[in-house]
């Protein structure tokens, strides 16, 4: 793994960010007993941790380029509290996605500025805050099963952080077990933590809903679960949040993806079929008009227009290239160019 | 091929809300979903107003990436609407559709239509001149065209009935032959006294 090759070196100053990320950890979110214990269970377990957990410092470096914290973090103090929840949604294709569409705009920022550390930080904060409350845990484990299956660097990437807890366990049922008690302590704590801020509590169901398919393949979800997107109350009554501000959000960084999953329809316009998550991230046009992936490739055979504004959309993505967030071609396109970010960024991160 | 789920859909959802919006649509042969009828009520302060104009609706086989093909099959005296066959001259049904429009959408705006003329972009060019030149007329005459092609047709079935039951035809032979001729009054009683 090229991941922990890179991360040797530096892996003190890794450690020690990493720890100092842990102890922030544990200070905002009242880490109780199960995780210490486990944390107990890696350090004894031998060496491997440290170059473990300097993979939890790094793998965020290789978000490095992933939505320029100095932009996020401003606008939206409540992000770090989000760290907490950690490590999942990394492995969510179309959050890639999003990242390298954001990413795309603040790439240089992040790679060039001498305190990347700080803005490494950041994006890990950022990254991390998509899991949502602590329904996180369970989410991990669904997402170590996913990179699995995966290319190699893919599990570097997005998933540094479950790894160093799977590798401690010889199967995925001990892992998937653990995981899942460690889950329902975390839910326990993350009832009464002091009133979290509007923000987190609007992002975190709306990214619950993001990672459903994987659902299947994870442990059973809790009947209480924040996971269950349609039965929450309170998804409605915060729906009308991003679309007040919905206009900001590219400057914030926040792909258009983003604040289309909370104000979309569930199905198709043009041909009335249910938006997976992929196509409710997909944002061809600045109107905002949503549609399947399929319709808007025969749009593009044929007419070439946006059905929403009637705009061409070669112009349209060639003039959004410059401003918004989420344009075809950086939705569609990138995956490959993204990777190459990631892990160039990646194999850098651990220098400083 | 016709998206099937899209025009069943939006069936239903034209047809929930029909007392409100004046549109409804409905297949046309029961069998065949590309063709399609719809109805419109005429719009108040129109010369249009209390009619229900029935308007041909066919489904190309790219819908809804291809406009619907439109037709008046009620006369109307309009400068975008051809007297003679009902043709429409509407953006919307052309370059300018969309597939984020709807068959209410269009019939909506054909409603639109009727309220506000353009008669600078015409389909009859003689209705056109005459919503030009000479209002009052063009007014007369599209309340005409309401009252005698587009007011409820039961109506004047009765009248009709009356009409040839007075020529002597059992009532029931009238009306089911006016049935089957659509109302045409000449050629139910050509039918009758043939057969």
């Amino acid at each position: 793994m090229g991941n922990s090759d890179a991360a040797s070196p530096a892996s003190a100053a890794a450690a020690r960010d990493a720890k100092k990320k842990r102890g922030n950890r544990s200070a905002a979110k009242l880490k109780q007993s199960k995780r210490e214990t486990r944390r107990g269970q890696f350090l004894s377990k031998g060496q491997g941790n440290d170059g473990n957990d300097a993979k939890v410092a790094t793998s965020p470096t290789g978000a490095g380029s992933n939505a320029g914290s100095p932009i996020l973090a401003s606008p939206h103090p409540p992000l770090p509290r989000r760290r907490v929840d950690s490590r999942s949604r990394g492995s969510d294709p179309e959050d890639r996605e999003e990242a390298g569409a954001a990413g795309l705009e603040v790439d240089g920022s992040g790679l060039d500025s001498p305190g990347s550390d700080k803005s490494q930080g950041g994006d890990c904060h950022q990254r991390k805050g998509f899991s949502g409350n602590g329904g996180g845990r369970s989410l991990s484990s669904g997402s170590s099963v996913w990179s699995s299956s995966r290319s190699v660097s893919d599990a570097e990437e997005d998933t540094g952080g479950p790894e160093d807890e799977s590798e401690v366990f010889d199967d995925w049922e001990m892992a998937a077990d653990a995981l899942y008690i460690d889950d329902s302590s975390c839910n326990q704590s993350s009832g009464p933590t002091p009133t979290p801020p509007p923000a987190l509590t609007t992002a975190a169901p709306a990214h619950a809903a993001r990672p459903e398919p994987i659902r299947s393949k994870t442990r059973a979800w809790a009947p209480d679960d924040i996971f269950r997107p349609q039965s929450l109350p309170s998804i409605s009554k915060q729906a009308s949040f991003p679309a007040s501000i919905g206009n900001r959000w590219p400057e914030m960084g926040m792909s258009a993806a983003q604040q289309g999953i909370l104000s979309l329809p569930l199905s198709c316009p043009i041909c009335c079929d249910d938006l997976d998550p992929t196509d409710s991230s997909f944002c061809p046009c600045p109107c905002g008009f949503h549609m399947c992936l399929f319709c808007h490739n025969r749009i593009k055979l044929e007419d070439g227009r946006c059905p929403g504004c009637r705009k061409q959309y070669n112009t349209v993505s060639a003039a959004e290239g410059v401003g918004g967030g989420g344009g075809a071609k950086a939705a569609v396109g990138t995956g490959r160019e993204m990777e190459k970010r990631l892990s160039r960024s990646c194999s850098m991160g651990p220098s400083y | 091929m016709v998206d099937v789920s899209r025009v069943q859909k939006e069936l239903t959802e034209c047809n929930r809300d029909r007392e409100v919006s004046g549109v409804s649509i409905a297949l046309h042969d029961g069998a065949n979903i590309s063709h399609l009828t719809g109805t419109i009520a005429g719009p108040a302060d129109s010369p249009y107003e209390g009619g229900t104009f029935v308007i041909d609706i066919r489904l190309p086989g790219g819908y809804p990436f291809e406009p619907p093909k439109m037709q008046f099959v009620t006369k109307v005296w309009h400068p975008n609407i051809s007297s003679q066959n009902g043709a429409i001259c509407l953006d919307i049904l052309k370059d300018q559709w969309s597939p984020a429009l709807t068959l209410k959408t269009a019939l909506l705006s054909l409603q639109a239509l009727l309220s506000s003329p353009a008669p600078d972009d015409p389909q009859d060019a003689v209705v056109a001149q005459q919503y030009l030149r000479d209002y009052p007329t063009f007014a007369a005459t599209a309340r005409y065209w309401t009252e005698a092609f587009a007011k409820s047709a039961s109506t004047g079935m009765e009248e009709k009935v009356q009409k040839l039951v007075e020529m002597g035809f059992p009532e029931d032979l009238v009306r089911s032959t006016l049935k089957s001729v659509d109302g045409d009054e000449n050629m139910a009683l050509e039918k009758l006294c043939s057969g």
